[in-house]
């Protein structure tokens, strides 16, 4: 099990070392976590430490099930369809409207958080990837309210869930 | 007592299962049971199956991303993992992952088996994975079949690179929304004409 | 990214002793974090960063609390080996129950340490204490762990 270190210190005592061990299980949380966030991110709230203890109640029942994950479990993420050296990507989206851009696709397990891109003063947003060669299909979230595709990159023809996705073929 | 052979068959199912479905927590955490309890079925299934599962993990995870409800995600899985067999069956048990993937995309967007096997004898001993996957984006941007097929089997005849074929869907592309090529405004200008003599 | 999530979870849950809380707190955190994004600008500490927010969501809900919500917190003077050690419970359980008795400073410097496996600096850099206090706070914290512990461990 990882820790934020690959190799984080170890207690000189015994007993601290047994208990640490068992403190570095993993300790799955629930299911809803990552759902009732993105709930709130589209309703555009912050959270603030003011709020009742169960608000997300409400706003996941007001969600329809946009889940979001910010995971997990690298020994399971395989990169899809990956052989070979990584090499550097640039995704760009021009948003100078925007406060938040993010980008979700085979590469980041979906994940809403885990990718955000950063503003440049042209009003373009980027980031920088570092993928091994094979497909991706990914898409952009634009203010957590707005999926939008690559302009520069082909739509994805495997379009099962509505909103629009791209295709990016590493060589 | 003996054992009913049915009570015993169950039972080995069941441990079967138990060592083959190393649950993926993404799935777990990140779907409602029942889809969960779907997908890690078609996830395994695939393993056995020497098909490629990750594809499978996140197209459930795209679902979950997307807002697709638990019916929509395990359809597209389920319809995934067709298109993955078929590709296998299609490019062979010596295809890699990433080419049997690239392969069921372009079923998807409607390349007919039979023209991955011929792109496959064309390109024998290269990876398939970027001919495929541009063939597959060239018919499902509208480019005329027969058109699309041509392009990229005359490539794959030639021993083309990969960013060749990049290259070819670039081309397409631009034409299909009628924007100009920046290769070709990088290309030298022709020399002036000479001035008439007097 | 995907390795920072399971530790935020794992170290929400040990800091606040619940899996309530500590999905208030995770939740709380991500949702800062998505509109935080800008804000960070060095992608190589994206997960020093991240961790912040949600080590402060996880103070603000622990000072939320009830005052009964919380375990009974021991003084400096430790040790003491008294109260009850119920065989029945689990090491877990144990650890939890320890861990719950601690000062909450003293909890988050050492799952920051020992757990996580941050550095000094790291953990004063998020925590906003200085050096020589979180490794104070280290070592109590550790002291205090294996005096309540005792008992378990020899039983």
């Amino acid at each position: 099990m990882t820790s934020f270190r690959a190799d984080p210190p170890e207690p000189d005592d015994e007993t601290l070392r047994r208990v640490v061990a068992e403190l570095r299980r993993p300790v799955p949380l629930g299911p809803g976590i990552d759902q009732r966030a993105l709930a709130a991110i589209r309703a555009g709230r912050d959270q603030t430490a003011s709020r009742p203890r169960r608000w997300w109640l409400g706003a996941a029942a007001a969600m329809a099930a946009l889940a979001a994950s910010l995971l997990l479990v690298v020994r399971h993420a395989n990169p899809p369809a990956a052989t070979g050296r990584e090499r550097e990507v640039v995704l760009r989206l021009v948003a100078p409207a925007s406060s938040a851009v993010v980008v979700v696709g085979d590469f980041n397990d979906w994940s809403p958080v885990a990718t955000p891109l950063q503003p440049t003063a042209s009003g373009e947003w980027t980031v920088r990837l570092d993928l091994r060669p094979g497909r991706y299909r990914y898409t952009f979230l634009v203010d957590g309210r707005e999926w939008k595709s690559d302009p520069a990159e082909p739509p994805a023809p495997d379009n099962d869930y509505g909103p629009p996705t791209s295709v990016l073929t590493v060589t | 007592m003996r054992l009913r052979p049915a009570f015993l068959a169950a039972c080995l199912l069941l441990v079967g299962r138990g060592i083959l479905s190393a649950q993926d927590r993404r799935i777990t955490e990140r779907l409602d049971p029942v889809t969960a309890d779907a997908v890690q079925h078609l996830v395994d299934s695939a393993r056995t199956a020497g098909l490629p599962a990750e594809p499978l993990v996140q197209k459930a995870l795209e679902g979950s991303t997307l807002g697709a409800g638990g019916d929509r995600i395990r359809a597209a899985v389920s319809v995934l993992f067709a298109q993955l067999s078929r590709a296998r069956a299609a490019l062979g048990t010596s295809a890699s992952d990433a080419e049997v993937t690239a392969a069921a995309g372009a079923l998807r967007a409607g390349v007919p088996a039979d023209t991955l096997q011929h792109l496959r004898a064309l390109r024998s001993g290269r990876s398939l994975v970027v001919p495929i996957s541009v063939l597959a984006d060239l018919v499902a941007e509208g480019t005329p079949l027969d058109r699309a097929y041509q392009s990229v089997f005359d490539l794959a005849r030639d021993g083309r690179p990969d960013d060749d074929f990049l290259a070819l869907r670039r081309r397409e592309v631009r034409q299909a929304v009628g924007a100009p090529d920046p290769a070709d405004a990088q290309a030298p200008k022709p020399a002036p004409d000479p001035p008439a003599k007097p | 990214m995907a390795r920072y999530r399971s530790a935020l979870g794992r170290y929400a849950l040990h800091m606040l002793g619940n899996r309530e809380d500590a999905e208030e707190a995770l939740q709380d955190g991500f949702v800062r974090a998505y509109w935080a994004l800008a804000t960070c600008r060095d992608p190589q500490r994206f997960g020093a960063w991240l961790f912040r927010i949600v080590v402060n969501r996880c103070r603000t809900v622990r000072r939320r609390r009830r005052p009964d919500d919380r375990a009974a917190v021991l003084p400096d003077d430790l040790p003491t080996r008294g109260g009850d050690v119920s065989e029945a419970l689990g090491w877990r359980e144990e650890i939890s129950r320890a861990l719950a008795r601690l000062r909450p400073h003293y909890r988050e410097a050492f799952l920051l340490r020992y757990v996580e496996g941050m550095d000094y600096d790291e953990i004063s850099r998020l925590t906003g204490a200085k050096e020589p206090a979180i490794r104070m706070r280290v070592k109590r914290a550790g002291d205090q762990l294996r005096e309540l512990l005792r008992d378990v461990i020899s039983s």
